[in-house]
C-alpha cells in the first residue's frame, strides 16, 4: 500500500499547479503529506468529514450509486478529493486560468 | 417581498432559457433553488428536485462552504463537482440562488 502510495504522489507533485498533497487514512490521520502539519491535519479533519456527509448523501439519493470524487473550487485554489479503499487522496491546486 | 423575489428570479430563468435548453440537452437536467431551500426551476418532476435540493444544498453544500471558510476565513466556495458511478453533481452557489446540474 505505501507503494501505491509513493506513486500517487510522484504521479501528482510533477503538475505545475499543485500546491499540496495530503494522504489520509479511514481515520482522518494524515499518513503522507507535503504541507506543513498543522494546515495538514486541518484539512484531513475537515475533508474526512465532508467526505462521510457526501457519500451519505449520494446513498440517500439514490442505493446503488457511489461517490467517486469531490472537487471544491473556491476564489484561491481547487481541491480534488478521491476516495479509494484504505485511504482518500486531497490535492490542493491552483486553478489553471 | 417573498413573491416579488420568486418573480424576479423566474424572469432571470426565463432570460436564459437559451443557456437552460442547451444544458437540458446535454446533461441529464438541472435544478435551480433560492438558498433557503425554495424550488424555483427544475427539469425533473418535483419529487426528484426537492429530494435533490433537501439533499445537496441544505445539508451537504453548507457544509462545505463553511469547511472553506474554516480553512481560510477570506475563501469562499465558488464551484462544487461531486462525482458518482452513474452521474455527476455540478453545483454553483451565488447570491441569490444556487443552480444544480446533473451531467
Amino acid at each position: 500500500m505505501s507503494a501505491e502510495i509513493e506513486d500517487i504522489i510522484k504521479r501528482f507533485q510533477n503538475y505545475p499547479n499543485v500546491v499540496g498533497i495530503i494522504i489520509v487514512d479511514l481515520f482522518a490521520i494524515p499518513i503522507k503529506t507535503t504541507m506543513d502539519y498543522n494546515l495538514t491535519v486541518h484539512y484531513a479533519t475537515l475533508v474526512s468529514n465532508l467526505l462521510s456527509k457526501a457519500s451519505k448523501m449520494v446513498h440517500s439519493l439514490d442505493m446503488t450509486n457511489e461517490l467517486t470524487s469531490l472537487r471544491l473550487r473556491t476564489s484561491k485554489h481547487e481541491v480534488v478529493i478521491v476516495p479509494e479503499e484504505n485511504f482518500f487522496i486531497i490535492v490542493v491546486q491552483n486553478p489553471s486560468e | 417581498m417573498n413573491r416579488l423575489n420568486s418573480k424576479v428570479l423566474e424572469e432571470i430563468v426565463h432570460k436564459n432559457a437559451d443557456n437552460t435548453s442547451r444544458i437540458v440537452e446535454q446533461t441529464h437536467g438541472y435544478v435551480v433553488s433560492e438558498n433557503n431551500g425554495a424550488l424555483v426551476a427544475t427539469s425533473f418532476d418535483n419529487t426528484t428536485a426537492q429530494a435533490i435540493v433537501k439533499h445537496v444544498h441544505d445539508n451537504f453544500l453548507k457544509m462545505a462552504q463553511s469547511a472553506i471558510r474554516d480553512l481560510d476565513p477570506t475563501d469562499k466556495l465558488c464551484f462544487m463537482r461531486v462525482a458518482t458511478r452513474k452521474f455527476e453533481f455540478l453545483v454553483a452557489p451565488d447570491d441569490p440562488f444556487t443552480i444544480t446540474v446533473l451531467l
